[in-house]
């Protein structure tokens, strides 16, 4: 009974914090509400007995609200005196657009016939989720998992302003980088 | 195997956040002796007592257009992570809180930092708490993938993610014996966690104080609060994790923890004001191109020697 | 009475100072932080980390306004003391401390501030910052900080008006505070002997005063224990216990030298070599990198201290710009070389090598 109320008051945080990103006037406390937002849902799926996916929610999205947070406030030039930033883009159409949706999905969890329990969850469940996701593909996803992450690393690379022909020279052959601040290891 | 820790019913905790406050305030009172020794005025441990009612007796005061519930939240905020973090660390037999994944569990709160840290820069909108702030989180882009990776290695040893399996899975060997690469680069995490020494500048005098330029009274006393008790925390946290749990001879159980605990502490401790500050800018390729390869190894070397062994 | 005076009591053991300098007076500025720290009192590093505000020598009119501000920004209890000459410090801190001991005063003065502080001021009419690009040619948010003439550790009397893309200073102009005003009345400056000579005392004075610099950039690099040994060494010079003091100094050099941590942190960081230097008006012993600069600053100590009284320390003056009133033994800093060296670093480098530039004194420049 208890785990019940909890759950659904989690729903609640989650569902009211998640609105109020849209209702307030600055980025940081947009980005913050949005992260209250996911530890609500990271509570709730602890609560399912998914443990280690739901602490991983929390964990990656903390994480990437505080990035979030810094890349908005760099480029938007935020500062706490600038309060009065609205969430909202073209709220005319996208308001109701934006609550027909919330309501089509919320209207899908409610009323699918969902199956009932039959037997005993596993030893592990965690395990069981992803091999019930993945099943025979998790070599593969791995895979993808290490691509994706280079695929980030290259972007980054291609994307930044100074090559290696600014820093070694034309011929690569500095040996000291020519850096407009020098680093920690001695290049 | 020894046995592993059970969970005591939930109203230990005022007794779990005690002696967390017992570490904290020792290793205030051990800081306060070494300042004084440093300083070569009259040797007294009472620098702590003083600075509290000091505090305790300053008026709280705000900035030109400060977001206060930011602001607030985070210099809060620290405290509030120390004390979730010791809920996973088994006393001996004892735990307050034996969650399965447990390792993740404090991975995930020592993120948080990032959030408290730089939301105290930001919300008092200043632009030398602000720049502290975005130095706190250039260090974490540095410290953190290397401090996940140094979590791993003693889970993978264990393999479990359970705290007081990790204990008691180096019951014939220390883990910090065979893995120092991983203790040492946790040990670094905590100290970066806790913004002390090496790591403070994001609060140097360079910035006159930086993210801690603007706080005074009750909420400067909380956010330094924060920092001793996350400090505490975080050695609390290596016993399990890297020196043997309760292991030890003699003494019972809990006591070799409070014992293993309080000397880590003390060495993090000592080690702020030996240690010139590693500045993010410099900081951050030894990060990337050090830290974070040698921890991958030692990760790859635990791997092999638990699938071999 | 008896809770709020038993805390008043143990508060007072530990009252942070904040120490304002005029330019010209350091000898003051040395005492109050010596003396403060006898009391197991503590330097702060911003207005809300201080207890009492320490004004060293008479402030000009452009200094007056920025005390004034920093006199509202204490939190409370607060005291305020004005130091003429360091004799003086010793009843001046008394003074602070019975001022903070007395709590009803303390009541009046905060019943007073209230309903009016910063919240007050219109928070409506703050601009959008412009953005220009930055380093890496990305469009950044330019934010104008002024860098002093009030912050920890820095050169009496310095301004940096600083365009920070983030915390790295774009460009930066420099001025003097109260620059048209001259060294205040009985402001005393370093070896400055009528005759233009330096003797015994004056050379303990100039070694002092690296001594003091080298404890400026150590702290600023964040090694507590070594910036405090070097302020300790100040003192004995100050104090003329001139043996010990050497001694302390040597062990203090070796010490630095050392550390290859300090060593790795501060090496290629703000290199100036000789043309520049000469081109900037900076001495030519300043060449080389913070580094080479902290164990220069230590060397010219030692060598002032150990040499034979009479020995000028540095170069005497510079070739151009040296303005009026600063005595012969000391190199005046041009304070448009101070803003160009640090232009195109960030926010810490820049602290540091401002600190590595040993400044004695400043020449007065309005803009750079």
């Amino acid at each position: 009974m208890l785990t019940h109320l909890v759950f659904w008051g989690l729903a609640v945080v989650a569902v009211l914090a998640g609105v109020a990103v849209f209702v307030v006037n600055s980025m940081a406390r947009a980005s913050y509400s949005l992260a209250l937002s996911f530890i609500a849902v990271g509570l709730q799926v602890l609560l399912l007995q998914q443990l280690y996916v739901g602490v991983l929610v929390i964990l990656m999205m903390v994480m990437e609200m505080a990035i979030m947070a810094v890349y908005m406030n760099m480029f938007m030039g935020m500062n706490p005196a600038m309060m009065s930033m609205n969430m909202v883009h073209g709220a005319r159409h996208a308001l109701p657009v934006s609550v027909g949706v919330f309501l089509l999905l919320a209207a899908g969890a409610l009323f699918a016939p969902w199956p009932s329990r039959r037997g005993s969850p596993p030893e592990d469940v965690t395990v069981a989720l992803g091999t019930e996701l993945m099943g025979p593909k998790m070599l593969t996803m791995g895979v993808v998992g290490v691509v994706m992450a280079a695929t980030i690393v290259s972007g980054v690379v291609l994307a930044a302003h100074r090559t290696r022909y600014d820093r070694f020279g034309d011929d690569l052959r500095r040996r000291r980088v020519a850096d407009p601040q020098p680093g920690g290891v001695g290049r | 195997m020894a046995e592993v820790p059970a969970a005591v019913s939930g109203g230990w905790a005022p007794v779990a956040a005690g002696l967390l406050g017992t570490l904290a305030v020792a290793a205030a009172l051990f800081d306060g002796a070494l300042a004084e020794r440093a300083a070569g005025a009259r040797l007294g441990t009472g620098r702590p007592v003083g600075e509290v009612a000091r505090l305790l007796r300053q008026r709280r005061r705000t900035t030109v257009a400060a977001d206060r519930l930011l602001w607030r939240i985070g210099g809060a905020g620290l405290l509030g992570m120390a004390l979730m973090i010791v809920t996973v660390v088994p006393l001996g037999r004892w735990t307050l809180f034996d969650l399965a994944v447990g390792v993740v569990w404090v991975n995930a709160l020592d993120v948080l930092a990032w959030a408290f840290v730089w939301l105290t820069g930001w919300g008092a909108n200043s632009a030398y708490t602000m720049v502290g702030g975005y130095r706190f989180l250039a260090h974490g882009l540095a410290y953190e993938l290397p401090l996940m990776f140094a979590l791993v290695a003693p889970a993978v040893a264990a393999s479990s993610l359970r705290v007081g399996e990790v204990a008691a899975a180096q019951q014939g060997l220390w883990f910090v014996v065979w893995m120092p690469v991983a203790f040492v680069v946790y040990c670094l995490g905590v100290v970066a966690i806790a913004v002390w020494g090496p790591f403070s500048p994001a609060l140097g005098r360079d910035l006159a104080g930086g993210v801690t330029a603007e706080l005074s009274g009750v909420d400067r006393l909380l956010f330094l609060a924060g920092r001793y008790a996350l400090l505490a925390a975080g050695a609390a946290f290596a016993v399990p994790m890297f020196l043997g749990g309760g292991a030890g001879p003699l003494l019972p159980a809990w006591a070799w923890v409070l014992v293993k605990a309080t000397v880590l502490l003390a060495v993090l401790v000592w080690l702020r004001r030996r240690v010139p500050a590693l500045r993010p800018d410099v900081f951050m390729e030894v990060g990337w191109l050090v830290l974070l390869p040698a921890v991958l190894l030692q990760d790859l070397l635990v791997a092999v020697i638990v699938i071999g062994g | 009475m008896g809770v709020s005076g038993a805390l008043a009591r143990l508060a007072l053991r530990h009252a942070h100072l904040l120490v304002i300098e005029v330019p010209g007076n350091w000898l003051t500025r040395v005492a109050v932080e010596r003396l403060a720290g006898a009391r197991g009192w503590r330097l702060a590093v911003s207005p809300a980390d201080a207890d009492i505000l320490a004004v060293c020598g008479s402030p000009g009119p452009e200094l007056s306004l920025v005390v004034a501000s920093l006199w509202e920004q204490l939190p409370g209890p607060r005291a305020r003391i004005d130091v003429a000459a360091p004799e003086l410090v010793a009843a001046a801190l008394d003074q602070a401390e019975a001022v903070l001991r007395d709590t009803p005063r303390q009541r009046r003065d905060s019943a007073a501030r209230d309903g009016r502080g910063p919240d007050d001021a219109s928070d409506d009419d703050i601009a959008l910052a412009h953005g220009s690009e930055d380093r890496d040619g990305l469009e950044m948010d330019v934010l104008h900080v002024r860098l002093g003439p009030v912050l920890p550790d820095w050169p009496a009397g310095l301004v940096l008006r600083a365009h920070l893309h983030g915390d790295l200073v774009a460009k930066a102009h420099a001025g003097v505070v109260d620059a048209g005003h001259g060294p205040a009345g009985g402001a005393h400056v370093v070896g400055g002997g009528p005759s233009g000579e330096v003797g015994p005392a004056d050379a303990a004075e100039l070694a002092a005063q690296r001594c003091d610099n080298a404890a400026r950039l150590l702290a600023l690099a964040g090694w507590r224990d070594a910036a405090q040994r070097a302020r300790v060494v100040r003192d004995r010079l100050l104090a003329g216990e001139r043996s010990a003091a050497t001694t302390e100094l040597a062990r203090l050099r070796r010490r630095v030298r050392r550390s290859r941590l300090l060593r790795w942190s501060l090496r290629r960081v703000g290199p100036l070599p000789p043309d520049e230097l000469a081109r900037l008006g900076l001495a030519p012993e300043l060449t080389g990198d913070v580094w080479d600069r902290l164990n220069g600053m230590l060397s010219r100590a030692a060598l002032t201290v150990g040499g034979p009284a009479g020995v000028a320390v540095g170069p005497v003056g510079v070739e151009a710009g040296a303005p009026a009133g600063v005595p012969v033994g000391v190199p005046a800093t041009p304070p448009a070389a101070v803003a160009s060296v640090v232009s195109g670093w960030d926010l810490a480098t820049a602290r540091l090598i401002v600190a590595s530039l040993d400044i004695a004194a400043l020449g007065v420049v309005t803009d750079g």
